[in-house]
This record gives C-alpha cells, structure tokens and sequence, in this order.
C-alpha cells in the first residue's frame, strides 16, 4: 500500500496524507515548531493518488 | 541502528482510564509505560527515536517525551493520523529511518530482559528482518512463528486454530530498509489495517531471511487492565527501592519501599513491599499498604487496605475497605459511607467503567 508522507522542512516531524487533506492546513505538530502545512505541498501525483484512494486511508 | 516507538491506538480496552489520556503513559511502577521503552531503546545503543501518533493523546505524549533530551535520546515525531496498522504506521517512518537499519517497540510493551541480544543476532545476519518471540500456553490467540532448524522464520500465522508451535511474536521487530518494499506491496487486510505479520510473510515469500530470538523473561503488552495490575507486580518483584521519603516514628514497614523524597508513612500505617510511592503522598494512619502496590503522586491514604493495585494519582482513598488488584484512575475519590444514611453505595462511575462491589 503506498504511504503518503510529508516531512517537516524546519523541523522533520513527519505527517500521514490522511492528517494532512483532513486539516487542509495546520501547523507543523512537532514540538515548538511554527512551520505551517499543507495538503497541497504534497506532489500532484501523490495528492492525486491519495485522493483516488481516499477511502483506503479512513478508518 | 534507528528506533521507532509505536505510541497511536485508542487504548479501547483501558477505558474510563484512556477517555483522558493515552495508554502509552499509564504508570507502572510509578513510571509510564512509555518511559520503559525509552530506557531499553538507549540500553541497547539506540538513541535516534522516531515516535509514531495516532489521533488520540498526542499531545500528552509529546508533553511527556518532549525532545528526548531528558532521557538522553533525540526525538522526531511522525504523525500517522487515522490507525490504519502497524505496517502502515512503519511505512509513515520511512523518512525517518533514511536507509537504516531499525527496531520498532510498540509503546504498550514491557519486557523484561533488554532488546540488545535482538538487536546484535540481527545485526550478526544478512537478515531483511528480526522478530522477538516467546514461548506462551495460548499460541491460538497470537500471530505463530514457525521456524526452520537454524532459527530463521518460516511462516507466520495470525491466530491459528490448530497452532504448529507455541513461540509468538511480541511486539518488538528489527527490520532491514528492505522493510518498505514489503509495505509498499502488502494491501490492507479484511480489518483494513496493514498487518506487520504480512510484512515479514512477505520478506519470507520474497526469499529474506528473518532472524528470530526468544525472549526468555517476561513479557506484557500493557492492553488491559488486569495487564497493568500484572505489569506492576512484574516490575515491582524486582524493583531497586530506596526510601527518600518520611516514615515517622510508629509506623511499621516491611520489604523493598520506593519512597519519594516527599512521601509520607504517617504514624499508625503498615506498609509491605514491594511497593513503590510517589512524590507528595501521604500513607496516614490506619492504612495497610500491602505488596505489590503502587500509588501515584499527590495522593492521601487513610483507613484503607489496599493490595496489588495500581493507583495513577491525585487520589483520596478513605473507603474503609479492602482494595484488591485493582486499577484507579487520576483524581479518583473513594469514602466510606458508613455512617451515611440512608445506606447504600454512592457512585459516580465514567463510561466503560469496572466495578466488583
């Protein structure tokens, strides 16, 4: 099953595609870090797979 | 050699003590699970730890673990979100891991003996894997390891009706990076979670050797509350006590007490360990604290026998009663109503509670 991931840039907390497109936009949940993240800073291609297979990453 | 600590799940099988906070930082022994975790990851030389969080109780975690200097370690968090399984949780660590080598500890596990003998038989292979084992009377109820004549792993079953062995696996894995080929490849199993045995059925399939090691103390995984009452006799039979605190002149104590520095054995309480009392409890008079018992910070004792439980903290126990093997939540309050009229017990239990009165 392919994993969709997008790392912190400023402080490398990893985040699941499923938290990111449920939040849109959030900010980076490592610890003390302003960084904000998107859904949409994921590549098209993964964005787009994700989205085809939304339903594989619900519980 | 990275580690990756499982800290997600809804901990469905802890409730009421989960509704507040996540399973991971239930006490044993006075000390979160996760803490013993931790401690086993630096022991056996890893200190680069990526934490993986589900939707519940992340932030008490990260309140918890903070960036690991505490516990001399370096912490990165990766954020699985929804629990969609084990593997799943794994191949949100890819980043993390960066073409290392790694061990994966779920964060309700506790072992006794340390991962390092695990960890070096991995390390002596071309293994793409590892998994620890243990010998239980129950194989039915696990994922089965068979293995061949030299150890390495043949075939594993989830939940076999008609097991061919009794060594199962626990949860602590090492794996190669070799690793996330298999997530990459394995779909969903009919509960819709990625299934960390059809992992290591893949390596197997794809003709990777896995290691195998047996653990030879014990071993819990901390799901439910019995676990926990069990966990803390575990870690309490063996437990290196010190009595910081205060004990007061007539008080009667016995065996191995963990007293903090400012805990109290008051005058008229008999307390025998092992037993271990946190930072601000009060043991007052009338109170028999027996073996096997550990009782969070902040908390008041009086008139109450209380024996092989576990009390989180910030508790009043003034029952007048005999509290066995028992698990009690932050906060708790019990008194007697003795002398209250009319008579009757007067409760106000959580959702999921469960009492034996």
């Amino acid at each position: 099953m392919r994993i969709i991931t997008l790392t912190c840039p400023t402080c490398g907390t990893v985040v699941a595609a499923n938290v990111l497109e449920e939040e849109r936009i959030t900010k980076c949940p490592g610890l003390g870090c302003d960084e904000v993240l998107a859904f949409e800073q994921l590549p098209e291609t993964e964005r787009e797979y994700f989205l085809e297979h939304r339903q594989r990453y619900q519980m | 050699m990275k580690g990756i600590l499982l800290s997600g799940g809804t901990g469905s099988r802890l409730r009421p003590i989960t509704h507040t906070g996540p399973k991971q930082l239930i006490p044993i022994a006075n000390k979160p699970v996760l803490q013993y975790v931790v401690e086993d990851f630096k022991e056996a030389g890893i200190t680069e730890i990526g934490v993986v969080l589900g939707n519940k109780g992340r932030e008490a975690v990260q309140k918890f673990l903070g960036d690991g200097s505490r516990f001399g370690v370096d912490i990165t968090y990766i954020v699985q979100g929804n629990p969609l399984g084990i593997a799943h949780a794994v191949g949100c660590a890819r980043d993390f891991v960066d073409g290392d080598d790694f061990v994966v500890y779920l964060g309700d596990n506790l072992l006794k003996q340390t991962i390092s003998p695990l960890v070096e038989s991995f390390e002596e292979g071309d293994y793409a894997g590892g998994i620890a084992l243990q010998q239980v009377p129950n194989p039915e109820r696990f994922g089965v390891a068979e293995l061949d004549d030299s150890g390495n792993v043949e075939r594993i079953v989830e939940k076999p009706d008609d097991p061919e062995s009794d060594v199962v696996l626990i949860g602590v894995y090492v794996f190669s990076p070799r690793a996330f080929e298999a997530i990459e490849a394995i779909e969903p199993s009919w509960r819709g979670e990625l299934e960390i045995t059809d992992v290591f059925q893949w390596l197997i399939d794809d003709g990777q050797r896995i290691d195998s090691h047996t653990v030879r103390g014990w071993w819990k995984d901390t799901g439910k509350p019995e676990d926990i009452v069990e966990a803390n006799h575990l870690v309490l039979e063996a437990l290196d006590a010190t009595v910081d605190g205060t004990v007061a002149d007539g008080a009667e104590t016995m065996g191995r007490i963990d007293l903090h520095e400012t805990a109290t054995i008051e005058s008229g309480a008999v307390v025998r360990g092992p037993v271990s009392i946190d930072a601000g409890t009060v043991i007052e008079s009338d109170a028999y604290i027996g073996p096997y018992t550990s009782i969070g910070p902040d908390s008041t004792i009086r008139n109450t026998h209380i024996e092989n439980s576990v009390l989180v903290g910030e508790s009043t126990i003034t029952s007048n009663g005999k509290i066995i093997d028992s698990l009690i939540g932050r906060g708790a309050e019990l008194r007697s109503a003795e002398d209250a009229l009319p008579e009757g017990r007067r409760l106000v239990v959580g959702e999921n509670s469960n009492l034996r009165l």
